[in-house]
């Protein structure tokens, strides 16, 4: 890992009711993990007990988190890694609003009422153009003054990374310059870029295809002992991983949502190389405190 | 039939055609030739987007491009006319329709003839068939694992539309619960345990007047083997739609979910599977993995010119007993 620090995120996958176990687990954990200032409360343990950031698809259930963090005055001491959009809840309002065309109506309609100016000029361009570039970036202005007005000013943003369901669908479809203008825009607004993948191995061989600079990146994936979420295979993703140019891989689902016990999914973790840190989501204060413990322990000497 | 390239076109580019033409493209030997979609926005983007690509606006047109098979993903109310039109234009032989086959066993019927005239292989997007919880229920049931099945209660919930009752934030599907969600748990009802016919339905309206939001029915198999359908999307705490099936068997449980497979034997035994257990990786993974797994079948079929299931004349059942419940629950 070098000099740099690692990075010890806490994921939001409880926190929006989610299991990759089952989804009878997160019906079992009950309602507290998704309420705001509890969900608050166990980052807060985990900050204490080794964690220093937090991972989170951009919802107002998460905005709604940061707000209850930053008005304990803790915000400074998280690295944010924001994704965008939180897709599978477009998905979701999309069944509900009619398709793709009513979503596409709705977002604008709350970029509109955001009152973001710049947003909006490059969103008219974007749909008077048809130029998809103009509406990525209209977006994402939209997507980071909704984290700036919740997290608030001190808040440390460090990365926007782009949904598991966009980066592997614009993955499949081959968009290389999409991938492209992602990067740059990212970089020139003054972060990293990141992006969320279930296709590690492939997104690495296309991203050398394109000349995507790696190392400009920062990736996060399913990384764990039983190869969970791991396509093609546990073994090609652990041959890309080895084939990186630097640490900037962040390993998520290192416990394949809780089938493994944090010693056994974190000693795996430990003997990897190009690690630059973990994600992983606390449903109780005891998870909290012991798996981010654990993680500093383990990983810190790795 | 040989084909090298396989040419494919998909109509229809809302979040489903975007999903399968996505996982068409990285598939060897697939070639995406052209993407149909009637809203004009969508095709200005994907014009800007894919520019080698043909983007048209009506099915006709496809007839125009050399195709070995199409998609179609639309809503399900265009579903029979946008397969009737791909079979009588013949603009190509092999067809995927995404769930569910038509918008009723009448259409569905028309589409499973024009299907066997065409000659070519038809299958139905019931995506559940691939996935490892389910293939692995339906290989116990196969081998007798547990005995004969006596009695199935199969479910499909989501919360969609739980807590919204006067206060909808948009609309819900207007082809109703049990064609959006329970297809599914028909779909598997079908496949494990054959023919079945309706004894008792009962449907319910919540968030508005007029739509589907819940439905309850009896069934017999053929066998004499009875089960229950229970289908909503107002349930409390499925932010994810869930669909799955507890059978009784004389030699014991098999509880089956997207999620995991539980196998209670009256001697005792105990197994669970979680998908974690039953390899649950593939090539490319967008969506779940069961898509993947259900395109690459559906092209190699198509290469190897053998039947796909579920074809047209299997899924033609689920459009039969969604009729037949809502005829029951009137």
């Amino acid at each position: 890992m070098g000099a740099e620090e690692k990075l010890f995120l806490v994921g939001d996958n409880p926190f929006h009711g989610i299991s990759h176990l089952s989804q009878e687990r997160s019906r079992v954990r009950g309602d507290a993990p998704t309420n705001p200032e509890y969900a608050a409360k166990l980052i807060l343990i985990s900050l204490e007990n080794g964690a220093n950031g937090f991972m989170f698809s951009v919802s107002e259930t998460t905005l709604s988190i940061l707000n209850v963090i930053d008005r304990n005055g803790m915000v400074e001491s998280l690295s944010l890694y924001a994704i965008v959009p939180y897709a599978y809840e477009y998905v979701r309002l999309a069944g509900k609003v009619g398709g793709v065309p009513g979503l596409a109506k709705r977002i604008v309609k709350e970029v509109a009422f955001s009152g973001n100016l710049n947003a909006i000029a490059g969103g008219l361009k974007g749909v008077i153009e048809a130029d998809l570039g103009s509406l990525v970036k209209t977006y994402l202005a939209y997507e980071i003054s909704r984290i700036r007005s919740s997290a608030g000013k001190r808040a440390r943003l460090e990365s926007i990374m782009l949904h598991q369901l966009i980066t592997d669908m614009c993955l499949g479809f081959d968009m290389d310059w999409f991938f492209d203008l992602y990067v740059n825009h990212i970089l020139k607004i003054g972060f990293k870029p990141g992006f969320n993948t279930g296709n590690f191995a492939f997104l690495v061989k296309k991203f050398r295809e394109w000349n995507i600079n790696l190392e400009e990146t920062v990736i996060a994936a399913p990384f764990n002992k039983i190869g969970f979420q791991m396509n093609p295979s546990r073994e090609e993703c652990e041959k890309a991983l080895a084939d990186m140019p630097k640490p900037n891989v962040l390993a998520i689902s290192i416990l394949a949502a809780g089938y493994l016990k944090p010693k056994e999914a974190i000693d795996y973790i430990a003997n990897l190389p190009n690690i630059k840190g973990v994600a992983v989501g606390v449903s109780k204060e005891s998870h909290a405190y012991e798996t981010f413990k654990l993680i500093r322990e383990k990983l810190n000497s790795s | 039939m040989i084909v090298k390239n396989l040419k494919v076109a998909v109509v229809g580019m809302g979040k489903m055609g975007m999903l399968h033409a996505s996982i068409l493209n990285t598939i060897p030997g697939v070639e995406l030739v052209a993407l149909c979609d009637k809203n004009f926005l969508i095709r200005r983007f994907l014009r800007k987007v894919f520019k080698e690509i043909a983007i048209v606006n009506s099915v006709k047109k496809l007839s125009k491009i050399d195709l070995d098979a199409v998609y179609v993903t639309t809503p399900v109310s265009s579903h029979y006319s946008v397969a009737k039109a791909i079979y009588s234009e013949n603009i190509a032989s092999n067809l995927f329709v995404e769930k569910t086959l038509a918008s009723n066993f009448g259409e569905a019927k028309e589409l499973c003839e024009l299907a066997r005239d065409s000659g070519g292989v038809n299958m139905v997007g019931y995506m559940r068939r691939f996935a490892v919880t389910f293939q692995k229920a339906k290989n116990l049931l196969d081998k007798k694992a547990v005995g004969e099945p006596v009695l199935f209660k199969a479910y499909a919930f989501s919360s969609d539309f739980y807590g919204v009752e006067g206060n909808l934030d948009g609309q819900p599907s207007n082809v109703g619960v049990v064609r959006d969600l329970g297809c599914h748990a028909i779909d598997l009802a079908l496949w494990f345990f054959g023919d079945l016919e309706i004894e008792e339905a009962k449907i319910k309206s919540i968030v508005s007047n007029g739509v589907e939001d819940s439905a309850y029915a009896e069934v017999m198999a053929t066998n004499g083997l009875r089960g229950e359908f229970d289908i909503s999307w107002c349930i409390d705490k499925h932010r994810i739609p869930e669909v799955g099936v507890t059978i009784e068997c004389s030699e014991g449980t098999i509880n089956v979910n997207d999620d995991k497979l539980e196998l209670n034997l009256k001697s005792g035994r105990y197994y669970r599977w979680f998908r974690h257990d039953l390899r649950d990786t593939v090539a490319f993974w967008l969506g779940g993995p069961e898509f993947f797994r259900e395109d690459d079948y559906f092209v190699k079929s198509v290469i190897g010119n053998h039947v796909a299931e579920p074809s047209f004349y299997t899924s033609a059942k689920v459009d039969r007993i969604i009729d037949e419940i809502r005829a029951k629950a009137d």
